[in-house]
């Protein structure tokens, strides 16, 4: 059992610190945030499921289980909201992006561009 | 050392990497949205530390930091979001 | 509503890890008055689930979410000649605020792709994908795989 936490906690932190090397590396907003949103979400549930794994106790894990499905719930909403500020607020794309058919769609953002 | 405890350290100083790296792209920016995804991972990065020191100490009242911290990190993503979304300041 | 009431119950015994039968009562009026108190907020909700639908929806969802992951991994890893990014419209088949949130946060929590907007008539959502082989088949595979999903758990 606590081979299989060990396992789980390192492997959750081998996604956080992809999320961060993705942070730093990747070239801009929208490709940070595909990174961040969805290796940290991973990689905070695995090291909760650990834990939860670690205390055994249906109290404990339920109260685990419940933060996850709680991060799962939320990580997307927070992206989608940081998302389309950036993109309002004409964060720039990286210039090896290969079509924005949302600026196709929003003539104000076009003639700016 | 249990195999716990030595998974625990290793993924502490993993994610304290990653901290590190968020650091990095919060002072770099370069615009506000660019710094709000660094204070998500900083705060995502949280919870994983919490759920790491309630393994590393074996008390569980850190997994009520976990659930505390996911909840403010969420609204103040949000807020933040918002905000810049109406224009605040860079 | 009545599924909704029970999932607040069990998350509010999950979280106090208290599951006498008590606390069950008192969580199940709890969160009837909050739903009640938050109705006011809510958009459209689902047509209907089908319960029995669910489980593979979640297994297909998590393959996706794991499969997926992978792949972000390599492009972080090795960003130079992986990155194909893009923003396409998908033309959207769903029409319910609950549907389209739900088609929208799957596609943000699979790697590799981010809801960024929905145009103001609803129809169309607009997608960020770190790597497209070109906008036709991010279109088909999202209208193929989430939301034809979605159509059969939820209509």
């Amino acid at each position: 059992m606590s081979l299989l936490v060990a396992l789980l906690l390192v492997l959750g932190a081998l996604f956080m610190l992809l999320a961060g090397v993705g942070l730093v590396r990747l070239p801009d907003l929208y490709l940070r945030m595909s990174a961040t949103s969805k290796a940290a979400t991973l990689g905070a549930s695995l090291v909760l499921l650990g834990a939860a794994v670690h205390f055994g106790t249906a109290a404990v894990a339920g109260r685990a289980v419940v933060i996850v499905v709680f991060l799962f719930l939320t990580a997307p909403v927070a992206a989608h909201a940081i998302g389309r500020a950036g993109y309002r607020r004409k964060s720039p794309l990286w210039s090896g992006t290969i079509v924005d058919e949302l600026a196709d769609a929003d003539p104000d953002r076009k003639e700016s561009a | 050392m249990s195999p716990a405890l030595l998974g625990a350290t290793v993924a502490l100083a993993l994610v304290g990497a990653a901290v590190l790296l968020a650091l990095v792209r919060l002072v770099r920016g370069p615009d506000l949205a660019n710094r709000v995804v660094a204070v998500d991972l900083l705060s995502a990065l949280g919870v994983g530390i919490a759920g790491v020191a309630a393994v590393a100490s074996d008390d569980p009242v850190y997994l009520d930091v976990a659930l505390v911290l996911a909840l403010i990190a969420f609204l103040g993503t949000v807020a933040f979001a918002r905000y810049a979304e109406q224009g605040g300041d860079e | 509503m009545i599924l909704e009431v029970v999932l607040l119950a069990l998350a509010w015994m999950a979280l106090t890890g208290d599951w006498s039968p008590a606390a069950a009562v008192f969580s199940l009026v709890l969160g009837w008055l909050l739903l009640r108190l938050a109705r006011p907020l809510g958009g459209e909700g689902f047509r209907r689930v089908r319960l029995a639908r669910l489980p593979g929806f979640l297994l297909f969802f998590l393959k996706e979410i794991v499969v997926a992951n992978l792949t972000v991994a390599a492009a972080v890893l090795a960003p130079s000649g992986r990155l194909r990014p893009a923003i396409v419209a998908i033309p959207l088949a769903l029409d319910r605020d609950a549907e389209i949130a739900l088609l929208a946060n799957l596609i943000t929590l699979t790697p590799g792709t981010l809801s960024l907007d929905v145009s103001p008539d609803r129809r169309t959502l607009y997608v960020h994908a770190m790597s497209t082989s070109g906008p036709d088949d991010l279109r088909r595979e999202i209208q193929q795989g989430f939301e034809r999903r979605i159509l059969e758990v939820f209509r």
